[in-house]
């Protein structure tokens, strides 16, 4: 091959592949629209603090930005709002051990922000991130769930809490909580958190009152 | 020997500034390794550090690459710079606006609200990785830029020597000035602000700068081993062709998981795991060319000039393919797998390069003819090593994140506090073993060719 050939080559074959990822660009945006909820003033509003803040300097947002702190694509999912919002404000406040700085985020910037997550957790991202395939992960391991596990569960109080190593760590441990605490103690703080632990930024366990019993009893056998 | 053009010297203000940010980058990027040990180890978050960290290192490799611009035009076409006050104003321009943005972003750590956005624009600082710099940094970069573009392309004009080396790095240079572009619009939506991010880091680093890196090594090839023209520019074009080829549309291994389409997954999928295949080319061309080479006078040229193609394979080829395919990136993607990735490859693919560039440029712009090499080989084996432990150290912090956290579903924090601990600490000590290396680089800099040559070492002439 003469170098004019390959030099052609390089032009031409470049400007090729350019045009067709120019027409999969085109392609590309006229579906975006379809694949996530429209976007409200307020969403816009929480993605330009999002950027205020410089919350990628060390989370991941649909898995791009920095690895120093957990991705926050689906967050809403999984933590309620009131939670999070108390969180974004005074991070230690929520959770004592807490390497999230306080930021300085205002009420309303806070509010912008959770809608603007609401919205990534809506998008449709070809199912990632994708569901744990280990047992471990339900905390199952192939035996059969307790009465209270299920309530357990069912309530997501594990994004929150860790019961021999699984789960979240925004809230205490619970591996030993049945020693820690009665039984009045564990039902009033169930209906409020907020009356039995100043500031607690535990969410109220709605559940019938049979419910909350079951949960107790499990409670009290983690000692 | 001297330099042939002595505008060509404008090189070494930009080398300098380079080298300087260099080693502001290290010194950074182990304050960032020891804030994954103690979050709060330092007056400024993470955030701040990590920002500083990459932006140091994006500028000064460009900063580098412009520099090496400046030597290669005026030789290639036999002739000055088309004018040296204008080059002169251009760099002391850049370097002012860089410490402009560098201080706003100190600002902004230390007072978020500073970067409250004045008319809907952040001011000191985009919130977004890389491109963090704001708006009206961003205009003066394009202007830099542009202006740099300018005074290479009527040096060109001048003698209108065409040569394929010249054009493919000029022509490299503007796509990455074009590629900037997309980068500077605001998207209301998270994916499309993703989307054209990509454009400006995926076509960048896999494409315009692969592309300068193809010229480059053309250029460096036939400066150490005297090898023939006609032969290094064909192998240029078909290294570039197909960085080009597969590196477009593999842009497309960034739109798996953002909110794109599927069909993303086939196209990324299938074209970026070809990739490494012109990176193949490159070391392939870098041996055959040198291997029969004797009585090289800059042996730390060469070595450079091999290290950087043989790293530019492994670090973004090897360490790039192993987490490039769908059914594997779901599970990598935003790990600690990235990092080691991003690591090597920019090591290997543009810190070698411009290190190679200055040994094989800057002994001609001091007017020595030979110089004494052994500081390079020392500071090329202390930071290649520690890179090298830091990438496994952190592939392997990256293989416990996947399996713990993506498989098992246990915690990001728990992972990181407690199973990923040790490799934060060897990070940070292999770390210090990569910042020895840049002191001794930086010394090696600033004394090559102003301490005599003792004789044994000196190069025999060259019949
Ligand atoms: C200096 C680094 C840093 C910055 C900047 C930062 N975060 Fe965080 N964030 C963390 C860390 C670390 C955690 C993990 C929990 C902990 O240790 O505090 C976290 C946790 C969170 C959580 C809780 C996630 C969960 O699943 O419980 C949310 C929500 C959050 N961050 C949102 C934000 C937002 C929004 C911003 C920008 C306004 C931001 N963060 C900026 C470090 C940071
Ligand atoms: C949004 C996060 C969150 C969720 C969900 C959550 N908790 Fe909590 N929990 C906390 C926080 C924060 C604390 C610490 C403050 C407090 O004691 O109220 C806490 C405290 C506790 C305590 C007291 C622990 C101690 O050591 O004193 C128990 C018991 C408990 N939670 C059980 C539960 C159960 C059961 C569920 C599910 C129904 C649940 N939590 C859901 C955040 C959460
Ligand atoms: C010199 C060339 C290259 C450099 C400098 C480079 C650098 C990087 C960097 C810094 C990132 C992280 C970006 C971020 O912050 O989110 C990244 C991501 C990625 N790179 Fe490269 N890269 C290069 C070449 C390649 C090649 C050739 C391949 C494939 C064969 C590749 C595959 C990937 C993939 C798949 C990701 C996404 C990782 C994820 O999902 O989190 N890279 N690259
Ligand atoms: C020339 C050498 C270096 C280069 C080219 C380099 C490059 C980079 C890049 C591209 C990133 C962004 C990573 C990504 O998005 O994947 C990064 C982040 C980082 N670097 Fe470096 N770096 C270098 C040296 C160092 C050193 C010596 C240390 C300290 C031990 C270090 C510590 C870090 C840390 C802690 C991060 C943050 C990673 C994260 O978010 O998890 N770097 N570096
Ligand atoms: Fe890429």
């Amino acid at each position: 091959m003469s170098n004019k050939a390959a030099r052609n080559l390089f032009i031409f074959g470049s400007l090729f592949f350019f045009v067709i990822f120019l027409g999969l660009t085109y392609d590309t945006m006229g579906k975006l629209d379809g694949r996530a909820p429209e976007i409200t003033e307020q969403i816009n509003a929480g993605k330009m603090v999002w950027h205020k803040y410089d919350c990628i300097g060390c989370h991941t947002i649909f898995g791009n930005g920095s690895y120093f702190a957990p991705d926050l694509t689906k967050t809403t999912l999984n933590k309620p709002k009131s939670y999070l919002r108390q969180f974004l404000m005074d991070p230690k406040s929520a959770n004592p051990n807490a390497s999230m700085p306080k930021l300085g985020i205002r009420a309303e910037e806070a509010d912008d922000l959770i809608a603007f997550l609401d919205w990534t957790s809506k998008v449709d991202t070809n199912g990632w991130p994708p569901k744990p395939i280990l047992a471990a992960a339900g905390g199952v391991a192939g035996k059969e769930l307790t009465e209270g596990q299920k309530v357990y569960q069912s309530h997501g109080c594990s994004a929150c809490h860790t019961i021999n190593g699984i789960g979240g760590t925004t809230g205490p441990d619970l591996t030993r909580v049945g020693a820690k605490h009665d039984r009045a103690w564990l039902v009033g703080h169930f209906k409020d958190p907020a009356a039995f632990v100043k500031n607690s930024a535990m969410p109220k366990v709605e559940a019938p009152e049979t419910d909350i019993e079951k949960l107790t009893d499990y409670m009290l056998t983690l000692k | 020997m001297s330099v042939k053009y002595q505008s060509q010297k404008i090189a070494e203000y930009f080398y300098t500034f380079a080298v300087v940010l260099f080693l502001v980058q290290v010194v950074v990027g182990i304050i960032a390794a020891l804030q994954f040990i103690w979050p709060s180890f330092f007056i400024l978050n993470f955030n701040t550090i990590r920002t500083l960290h990459i932006n140091a290192l994006v500028v000064w490799i460009l900063t580098g690459l412009m520099g090496a611009t400046y030597y290669v035009v005026p030789e290639e076409s036999e002739t000055e710079l088309w004018s040296l006050p204008l080059a002169k104003l251009q760099f002391w321009a850049t370097v002012v606006a860089i410490t402009a943005v560098v201080l706003g972003y100190i600002w902004m750590g230390l007072s978020p609200q500073a970067n409250s956005p004045i008319m809907g624009i952040n001011p000191l600082n985009e919130g977004r990785e890389y491109i963090e710099a704001p708006r009206w940094a961003d205009v003066l970069i394009v202007i830099s830029v542009l202006l740099f573009l300018f005074i290479n392309f009527m040096t060109m004009l001048k003698t209108k020597k065409w040569t394929g080396i010249q054009g493919t790095l000029v022509g490299g240079l503007l796509v990455l000035a074009l590629m900037y572009l997309p980068g500077m619009v605001y998207s209301k939506s998270m994916v499309k602000d993703q989307f054209w991010w990509w454009w400006v880091i995926h076509l960048w680093v896999e494409g315009a700068w692969e592309v300068i890196a193809g010229a480059l090594l053309a250029f460096m090839l036939m400066k150490v081993v005297g090898a023939k023209r006609e032969v290094v520019e064909k192998w240029m074009y078909i290294e570039v062709g197909f960085v080009m080829f597969t590196g477009i549309l593999g842009t497309g291994h960034h739109y798996y998981w953002i909110g794109t389409p599927s069909y993303w997954l086939w196209v990324g999928g299938i074209f970026s795991s070809l990739e490494p295949v012109p990176l193949l080319f490159m070391v392939w061309d870098a041996f055959r060319t040198t291997r029969e080479a004797r009585n090289v006078e800059n042996k730390a040229g060469l070595y450079y000039t091999v290290a950087h193609a043989i790293f530019n394979f492994v670090g973004a080829g090897l360490w790039g393919i192993i987490h490039t395919l769908p059914q594997i990136n779901k599970w990598t993607h935003g790990t600690q797998i990235t990092t080691a990735h991003g690591h090597l490859a920019f090591y290997g693919a543009y810190v070698l390069l411009v290190m190679a560039m200055i040994y094989i440029t800057l002994p001609s712009i001091r007017g020595v003819k030979s110089f004494n090499a052994s500081r390079a080989f020392q500071s090329f084996w202390w930071m290649t090593i520690s890179m090298v432990f830091i990438v496994l150290t952190i592939t392997g912090a990256g293989m416990v994140q996947v399996y713990m956290e993506r498989l098992m579903g246990l915690d990001y924090v728990a992972v990181k506090a407690n199973y990923n601990l040790w490799f934060w600490i060897i990070r940070a000590i292999f770390g210090v073993g990569f910042l020895i290396g840049v002191g001794i680089f930086v010394i090696d800099f600033f004394r090559l060719g102003k301490e005599p040559v003792p004789v044994v070492t000196a190069a025999p002439e060259r019949a």
